[in-house]
Formats: structure tokens, sequence, C-alpha cells
């Protein structure tokens, strides 16, 4: 049982991965499976640009926007916790709070006359729409801290940058990191939306096989961003074990 | 040296502090003792500024604290509060040397002096350097926070209600072991707490607050015999006082020549209140008095308790 246990945690991601790069690169293979669910349609396999480019693109946009939406929102809320920053606490927090409410597809509509089609756009609803749970995680992360800790800190003469990077950060890493990876799991999703704005990913088969009626493509699209996410989010999870048993290290 | 002149301290309309005056001479052990809101946190946190006094004037070694830049004061002021404020991802090891690093000091020096802390202490190394602070009992914790607030070796310690979360039989070895300390290295420590006893054990002296305000300072005997006000009598504990003060004095300070009879005995260095203990179990009036290696060095009978002369 904990052999088993022991090969999951450690084996997830990997499963996923070789799940994910074994679909991209053989979907052809599959094409008895997708002719039984779609037998009236000419094509059955997506055939305008290859997985492997798509899973590409759909990556880059992604890791854009999330970086994007990480240095901003790590460094927002580091900011509104400062003694100077504090009264901008609630402003951020309801910006914040905003930017998740708003449709991505409205960001997209709004953004594309300004931006103009492809992979632009994109990035901006993505990281307007991942910026909420990496603030609000920051956020609770560094109010977590226990103030006694804080005072002691102060009260040993640390200066503040000293406070953010060695007590701050590290004990509120733990809570941030699953702020991201909420973000990250949830744009990966989301992603797929850039499809219907000329920003070329795994949303291309999803929108296509929706507009031509091709159940086949929509289920090809949806079955590579399942895995990408699994993959993505199960890696995820093990770096959070990771930190929690270094924490936990000696206990 | 610490000399506090009129300081005051408000927090919008209100007034946490109200024009104290207070000088700590080098390597005294200054108590402020009262009830929680008197001011007594807010004073200690005044001095190494985590708060900044409205009136008044504070000195360090006749320097005012805003001529220090505050980072550069607090690294040579030990701090001890009483949540400990370990921080929880570091080893106990790497939280005594906070300050030294942030000193700079070199690496080597660094491991020395946590060896040399952890020892005096009462830690081994071996056995407690690379535990972290929530694998110790609230005793060690609290013990490391000592020792962190020593490792620079700063002049002036901080203390706010060091012990004041650990049980009565920890918390009195700890008292007992702060005092050994003192008795060595002689710093110049501010002390708050709640506990009246515990301030009695430990102060030289002993400063009263009462809403902002110091209502009477001096030794713990001066206070014990002459209380200012019914306030500070019901702070010493009103009719224990008598009790209080005898515990502070030792037996070797009332004995007088010793006589030929075999009588109960008591230790040299024990107080007047075990002595008087003995007396009441043992329904004797006169005790004899022996020193480490049980010889008889004195002898001391209710009256020379009682302060009388001796006849």
């Amino acid at each position: 049982m904990r052999g088993a246990q022991r090969l999951a945690r450690g084996g997830w991601p990997l499963i996923w991965l070789l799940l994910l790069l074994g679909l991209a690169l053989g979907m052809e293979s599959l094409e008895p499976l997708f002719r039984w669910l779609e037998p009236d349609s000419r094509q059955v396999i997506y055939q305008r640009a290859d997985f492997l480019n798509l899973l590409g693109r759909h990556l880059l946009v992604v890791t854009l926007a999330s970086l994007l939406a990480i240095l901003l929102g790590v460094s927002a809320a580091v900011a509104v916790t400062r003694p100077g920053g504090r009264d901008f606490l609630p402003l951020l927090a309801q910006t914040a709070s905003m930017g998740q409410t708003f449709p991505p597809v409205a960001v997209l509509a709004l953004a594309v006359p300004v931006l103009g089609f492809g992979t632009l756009p994109i990035i901006v609803a993505l990281l307007l729409y991942g910026l909420l749970p990496i603030v609000r995680n920051t956020l609770a992360g560094i109010q977590g801290v226990d103030p006694a800790v804080g005072e002691a800190a102060r009260g040993m003469g640390m200066s503040g940058w000293q406070r953010l990077w060695q007590v701050e950060m590290p004990l509120a890493a733990p809570v941030i990191l699953a702020g991201i990876r909420t973000s990250v799991t949830v744009n990966i999703a989301t992603a797929a939306l850039g499809a219907t704005v000329g920003a070329s990913n795994l949303g291309d088969p999803i929108i296509s096989g929706i507009v031509n009626g091709n159940t086949a493509y929509v289920v090809q699209g949806a079955l590579m961003i399942g895995l990408l996410a699994l993959t993505v989010d199960s890696a995820f999870e093990r770096w959070q074990g990771r930190l929690e048993r270094a924490r936990a290290a000696a206990a | 040296m610490i000399e506090l002149r009129r300081v005051s301290k408000r927090f919008g309309a209100e007034t946490a502090v109200d024009g104290i005056s207070l000088r700590v001479e080098k390597g005294e052990l200054c108590v402020l003792v009262g009830t929680s809101g008197c001011g007594k946190s807010t004073t200690l946190r005044m001095i190494n500024r985590l708060l900044e006094h409205s009136a008044g004037e504070i000195q360090i070694d006749g320097r005012p604290v805003q001529a220090f830049d505050e980072v550069q004061l607090r690294r040579r002021i030990g701090y001890v509060i009483q949540s400990t404020g370990l921080f929880p991802h570091w080893t106990v090891a790497r939280n005594i040397g906070l300050v030294p690093t942030l000193l700079k000091w070199p690496r080597a020096r660094v491991e020395a002096r946590i060896s040399e802390l952890m020892a005096l202490l009462g830690l081994p190394r071996d056995t407690f350097g690379d535990k972290y602070p929530d694998q110790l009992s609230g005793g060690q914790a609290q013990r490391v926070g000592v020792a962190r607030a020593l490792a620079a070796d700063p002049d002036i310690l901080l203390m706010d209600e060091p012990f004041g979360a650990l049980d009565p039989i920890t918390r009195e070895e700890l008292q007992e072991q702060l005092a050994g300390l003192q008795s060595r290295l002689h710093k110049t420590i501010v002390f708050v707490t709640h506990d009246m006893d515990e301030a009695l054990r430990l102060a030289d002296r002993l400063v009263v607050m009462d809403r902002g305000r110091i209502v009477q300072q001096g030794t713990p005997l001066q206070l014990l015999r002459d209380p200012a006000s019914p306030f500070v009598e019901s702070m010493l504990g009103g009719e224990d006082r008598g009790l209080k003060a005898a515990a502070l004095i030792p037996v070797s300070e009332r004995m007088v020549a010793p006589g030929a009879e075999a009588l109960p005995r008591v230790a040299v260095n024990a107080s007047l209140r075990q002595a008087l203990a003995l007396m009441l179990s043992a329904r004797a009036p006169r005790l004899s008095v022996v020193d480490a290696d049980g010889r008889v060095v004195g002898e001391l009978g209710l009256p020379q308790l009682l302060g009388a002369r001796a006849p």
C-alpha cells in the first residue's frame, strides 16, 4: 500500500506526460475509435496542424501569461502588505476579485479591437483571469505568518527586505504555490478560448469541431487539454508535497 | 544604561504611557510589574523603537534612541518575547545565530558562538542544534529565545513576559537560570511581568506601574517594607508581604554565634522564610545554621528572625 502510494506520488506527473506526448504523436493510431465516434465525417483526425505544434503554442501562451501573473500578483500582494502600501490592500483584493468575475470571453472581445487578433489578447485575458488566486493566496500566506515571528524578526533588527525574503516569503511559500497551481491549471483550460481570436493552440480542434459539427475534433482537443492540465497539476502537487516535507523534515 | 525622561505614548486619544521617568543602571535587572494594560510592555517596546514614543526622551548610554538607526539599535539590544517568535522554518542553531549573521560575523565565529550559548543554556548542540522550534518543549523554546537574544553579546536585554506562558515548575527553573546567568554576565536588563513573585525573585529594582504611570520603584525589600499605596500593597500580596520579604533575606544575614545545643538544622544560604517554615514544622524556636559541609556556623532564633537586635 505504501509502495503504491509512493509510486503514485512520484509517478503521476510522468504518467500523464507520457500519455500526453503519446497522444500528441500518435493521434492517428486512434482513428478507428474516432471513426466510431464520428462515422459520417470525411476526416476524423484533426489535420490542420499537428498536435505537438498546438501543444507547444498552448504551453507557451499559458507559461507567458502565468509568469506575468505571478510577477504582477506576487509583487502587488507583497507591496500592499508593506507598511507604506497597506492603504491599497482592500483595493487590490477587490480588483483581483473583479478580474476573476470578468469572463475571459468578454476580455477577449474587448481586447481584440485594441490588440488585434492573435496571441496577445489571449495572454492579456489569461493574465487577468489568473491574477486572483495568486494575489489572494500571497496575501493569505503573508498575513498568515505568526505575528510573534514578525515581531521577533523586527525586534532582532532585521530590515524590511530581510524580513520579506528570509521570513515571510519562505513561510508563505506553500500557500503562494497553491495559488499559482490553481491559476496555471485553470488557465490551461481557459487558454483554449484563444482559438476564437486566431491564437492557434489546443483550442483549435475544439472550435473547429464545434463549427463543423465534428465531435471527434472536439474530443481530441479536450483530451489533450485535459492531459496537459493533469500533467502540470500533478507536477505542482509533487512540488508542494516536497515543500511541506522539507518543512517537516526532522519532525 | 537606559534613561527615560517624562516619556509618554499616546495611541490616538488614549494615553498608554503617561510621563514616566526611569533610570536603569548598567548591570541592573529592572522589573516592570503591573496589571495588563498598565503600559509596561509599551514602555519596553519604546526602548528598542518597536514603538516610537510621543513625548519625552529615551536615552541609551547617554544618547537619544532616535540618534541610532533603528535596525542597528535593535541588533545591539537583546529582545525576548513571551511567544518566543522563533522562526519555525529555521533550525534551533540557525535561530540562535540570527543576529551575529545579520551583523556579518565570520561564519566560524557565529558557529562557535552558537555552540557556546547552547552549552550555557543547557541545550547541548549535538542534541538540539538541528531540531526545529516546534520539536521543543515550551521551556526549551524559551531558552533558545534567550540564547538568540544573547547571541551578539548585547549590553542590554529587553524581556517581555518571557516566562509567562510556561508551567510553574519550568518557569521557576528558567527564573533561576536567568538569575544565575545575570550574576555572571551583568547585563542591563529590563524585564516585564505581571507576576509579582517572579518580579520579587529577579529584580534588583522593582518598578510598579498602574494606568501608564509609575506608582512606586525601589528594591524589592524597600517596596515590601514600605508600600506607597494600597494598590502597591495589594499587588505585593497584602498580608503575605511579610513572608515575601522573608523569602528575600538569607539566614546568614540574621544569624548569631552558635551555642553548644543540638538544634534542627537550616542551611546558611536558605531564606528566612524557609527557616520560619522549619521552625513551624519542627516546633523549634531556635535553629542551628550549617554550611554546605554540614558544619555549624551559627544559630538563628525567633527574635533574630523577626529582626530584633541580638541580645
